[in-house]
């Protein structure tokens, strides 16, 4: 700076400082209000991409615990349908063990095929079992009823749902799975309407062949179910996975964009002195010249 | 021999010499505010001492003086100063335009924020993970289409503030070409002005500090060399010339662009004006364009699964497809649109999907054209979800509780696309849609902290500038007060020199030769 100082430059001095100090001001008031330090992407050009990542992940994520809320709803409705298919099947076997003990008179094994008969009527309500009316036994055919008369096969493909970027998941189990197919030795109607029709008319060793066969899909279905159990499982940990990463992706994204508030405050606090300092020791430089002493 | 007023005559030269050093002062002390004034100064000396005339020197010892005389009154300037603050004030007028323009884009772009086309494209996706959860319905297929919507009119709305920027920034080189023009013109005259005072052999101070003053503001506008020469400011812009002697050539909003793509104007606020428009505010609308086009129709990679049905026909990798896929294939499609054709819509008889998206006007999808499918948005059911079909009774009828498509379609979102170029460089070349606009905001940011950054730095090199021309050429006022009292002292004493001359002549006028009366 050289020697000589003018009314001039100490005003625009002053001006500039005033500014400036008022500017920064500006810019704490602006996080505080905010509560953001990154406001436009100038702010921190790096950040924000992180800041936009972290914001658009937290989305999806709220998206994929939403289709995770739905998946297992699905898969817990199917479980306790399951539950139900197993009661029944109990009632089968309790039955055929009753009605090939030997001693029962025809009139018995009249009301065991009888019974045979409801229980049959019944897997053919839970194999047609829907859920927001779609049809949870036949794959990805939910808009059609799989079971009329209980010799058909289901549709085999699965409904996937998506629990994270590029992570899809299965939800339904099929008819097939569960009752076997049409053509299969063992599937749960054929069973049951043949012993049905084997205590009809008392037809003992047949009854004893086909005990095998309700044995060997009551252990298929049993297999099937922990499966449900297991896809429940997996639901959840997938489930809390995501709330995991919610938590976490939550805290990054604070981290990047919010402002530290005990850090601003004092910093716009520090501000505010400066400004004021620059602003009342402007006065004091600007009001004097040689002016006020001259006589 | 000195004449016998000589005292008076010389206290007389001493008085109005005091008098102009105070005039001047009061112009000084008047001008103390004034825009581009610089202090004048009376360059004072003494006035040339008397030789007696004669044949011969005379005998008396010594010369006589004959009191002072002021020469000239100039003003104090720092011609380098001036260079300096011209050559400063340029690059500062390109930033700051720069500058505004680039924080005006980061309004439009909008981050982060909840509003901005990624929250948008955010809900887009989402709509998409939705409706995969429940493809028979209809309802999951509305969210879609309104989120579709919402982006369409993202893009357009974006890309309409951008063009409207672009329209400012042009009415703005328009508006710059006439203050350049009124500049000059004023120059010029300032020139023929001062040449002709000048030619007086005064110094046309005032008009000198006007014309410095103009050449200042005009050299933040564009680039200028200033030439000085007898016949005042010659200024050239690159290599057009603007003002020679008393003529002004007019520019026009035209030339001056041209004048940028020549490389003329390499700096100030036109430049500013004019890579603002055609750099930043055009690449980003290149930019948007791309993202626009290639959701649309950007070549991706998917894998589609097994058991899914192709529409007959199907070509894909130059393999014909016919029947349910017997294992995974991964194949590469022309964005959303070219996904949608391989699936089928919710209606029969069998249907496959449309274009997604497509331009209002029919040419190459831009963010301005970009719009959901007139077909999709009258009816959500045209949006294709499933990728299978199965024989029926009534003929072949798709499965809608497929939703192999609505889930490819969702992790679009986490899929590299491969970007159509639409122009100069593209940030991503290859990336997900997310990367892209990343990178847009992320490099506008840069650019734009940048430009601020350079605003703020070529701002204090002019105000340091302005400061030294001002520690040079500024008034003081307190230095003008201590030179008044001065300059009223001599005043002062001035006349007391010429009140003692007087009393002497009064005894030699009235009291002499009076003996005795």
């Amino acid at each position: 700076m050289s020697i000589r100082v003018t009314q001039g430059m100490m005003t625009n001095q002053l001006m500039r400082n005033v500014t400036k100090n008022y500017n920064n001001m500006n810019k704490y008031q602006e996080n505080l209000s905010t509560g953001r330090k990154i406001n436009k992407p100038s702010d921190d050009p790096v950040g924000i991409t992180y800041a936009l990542r972290y914001r658009s992940e937290l989305t999806m994520n709220e998206q994929y615990q939403k289709n995770m809320d739905s998946a297992k709803s699905f898969v817990e409705h199917t479980d306790t349908i399951m539950g139900q298919i197993n009661d029944v099947l109990q009632r089968a076997s309790e039955l055929t063990v009753k009605g090939v003990t030997g001693t029962n008179p025809q009139s018995a094994l009249d009301a065991i095929s009888a019974e045979m008969g409801g229980i049959f009527d019944t897997l053919l309500v839970l194999g047609n079992d829907q859920m927001n009316g779609k049809f949870i036994f036949n794959g990805q055919k939910t808009d059609q009823m799989p079971y009329s008369t209980g010799g058909e096969s289901t549709d085999t493909q699965k409904v996937n749902f998506q629990s994270a970027a590029g992570v899809i998941i299965p939800i339904n189990i099929t008819g097939n799975e569960v009752f076997g197919e049409n053509t299969d030795q063992d599937n749960m109607f054929t069973i049951i309407k043949s012993l049905q029709t084997a205590f009809k008319n008392g037809d003992q060793s047949t009854a004893v062949s086909l005990m095998d066969k309700l044995q060997s899909r009551m252990d298929k279905f049993l297999d099937m179910r922990s499966e449900v159990g297991a896809r429940s499982n997996r639901i959840d940990l997938m489930d809390s996975r995501l709330k995991d990463l919610s938590l976490n992706l939550t805290d990054l994204s604070s981290k990047t964009e919010d402002a530290d508030m005990a850090e601003t405050i004092i910093k716009l606090q520090s501000q505010e002195s400066i400004y004021q300092a620059s602003l009342s020791s402007g006065a004091k430089i600007i009001q004097p010249s040689l002016l006020d002493y001259l006589r | 021999m000195a004449s016998t007023f000589h005292g008076i005559e010389t206290s007389k030269r001493a008085l109005s010499t005091q008098m102009a050093l105070m005039q001047t002062m009061g112009h000084n002390v008047a001008n103390a505010n004034t825009d581009g004034y610089s202090r004048q100064r009376v360059n004072i000396s003494a006035s040339r001492p008397i030789e007696a005339l004669g044949f011969t020197k005379s005998n008396a010892a010594g010369q006589l003086g004959t009191g002072v005389q002021y020469d000239s009154i100039t003003r104090v300037r720092d011609k380098f100063l001036d260079d300096q603050f011209r050559n400063e004030s340029k690059d500062f007028g390109s930033w700051s335009v720069q500058s505004d323009t680039l924080n005006k884009l980061e309004g439009i772009i909008n981050e982060p924020s909840d509003t901005g086309i990624r929250t948008v494209l955010d809900n887009f996706w989402k709509a998409w993970s939705d409706l995969s959860q429940n493809p028979e319905n209809v309802t999951g297929r509305k969210v879609v289409r309104e989120s579709a919507m919402a982006l369409a009119d993202a893009f357009n709305y974006t890309d309409k503030k951008l063009s409207d920027l672009s329209a400012d920034l042009t009415s703005n080189i328009d508006a710059k070409a006439n203050q350049i023009n009124s500049l000059t013109t004023a120059i010029a005259r300032l020139n023929d002005v001062i040449y002709r005072q000048e030619g007086l052999g005064d110094d046309a101070n005032d008009w000198r500090d006007q014309r410095d003053l103009l050449t200042d503001q005009l050299s933040q506008i564009v680039n200028i060399q200033v030439t000085d020469t007898p016949q005042g400011y010659t200024i050239n812009m690159g290599s057009t010339n603007l003002v020679t002697f008393d003529t002004a050539t007019e520019t026009t909003a035209d030339a001056l662009t041209n004048g940028v793509g020549s490389g003329d104007i390499s700096s100030g606020e036109v430049f500013g004006i004019v890579t603002s428009r055609d750099r930043h505010v055009a690449e980003y609308r290149k930019q948007l364009d791309s993202l626009a086009n290639t959701i649309a129709n950007g070549e991706v990679q998917i894998t589609i699964p097994k058991g899914s049905v192709l529409p007959p026909g199907t070509v894909l990798n130059g393999t014909p497809y016919n029947g349910a896929l017997t294992s995974d294939i991964t194949v590469t499609v022309q964005g959303l649109n070219g996904l949608q054709k391989l699936g089928y819509t919710l209606n029969s008889p069998l249907q496959t999907g449309v274009d997604f998206f497509t331009s209002k006007d029919g040419s190459p999808i831009t963010a301005s054209n970009f719009q959901l499918n007139k077909i999709i948005a009258d009816d959500p059911g045209r949006i294709a979800t499933s990728m299978r079909s199965e024989t029926t009774a009534a003929g072949e009828a798709v499965v809608k509780g497929n939703n192999v498509l609505a889930l490819l379609t969702s992790q679009l979102k986490d899929t590299s696309f491969k970007f159509v170029s639409t122009g100069s460089a593209t940030v991503v070349s290859n990336g997900t849609v997310d990367d892209f606009f990343r990178a847009v905001v992320g490099q506008l940011g840069v650019q734009a902290s940048e430009a601020s950054r350079n605003m703020n730095n070529q701002k204090s090199l002019v105000d340091h500038i302005a400061s030294q021309k001002m520690s040079v050429s500024g008034v003081s006022i307190d230095e003008e007060m201590s030179n008044m009292i001065m300059y009223q002292h001599a005043y002062s004493a001035a006349a007391r020199a010429m009140t003692t001359f007087d009393q002497v002549l009064d005894k030699v006028i009235n009291n002499m030769g009076i003996v005795g009366r």
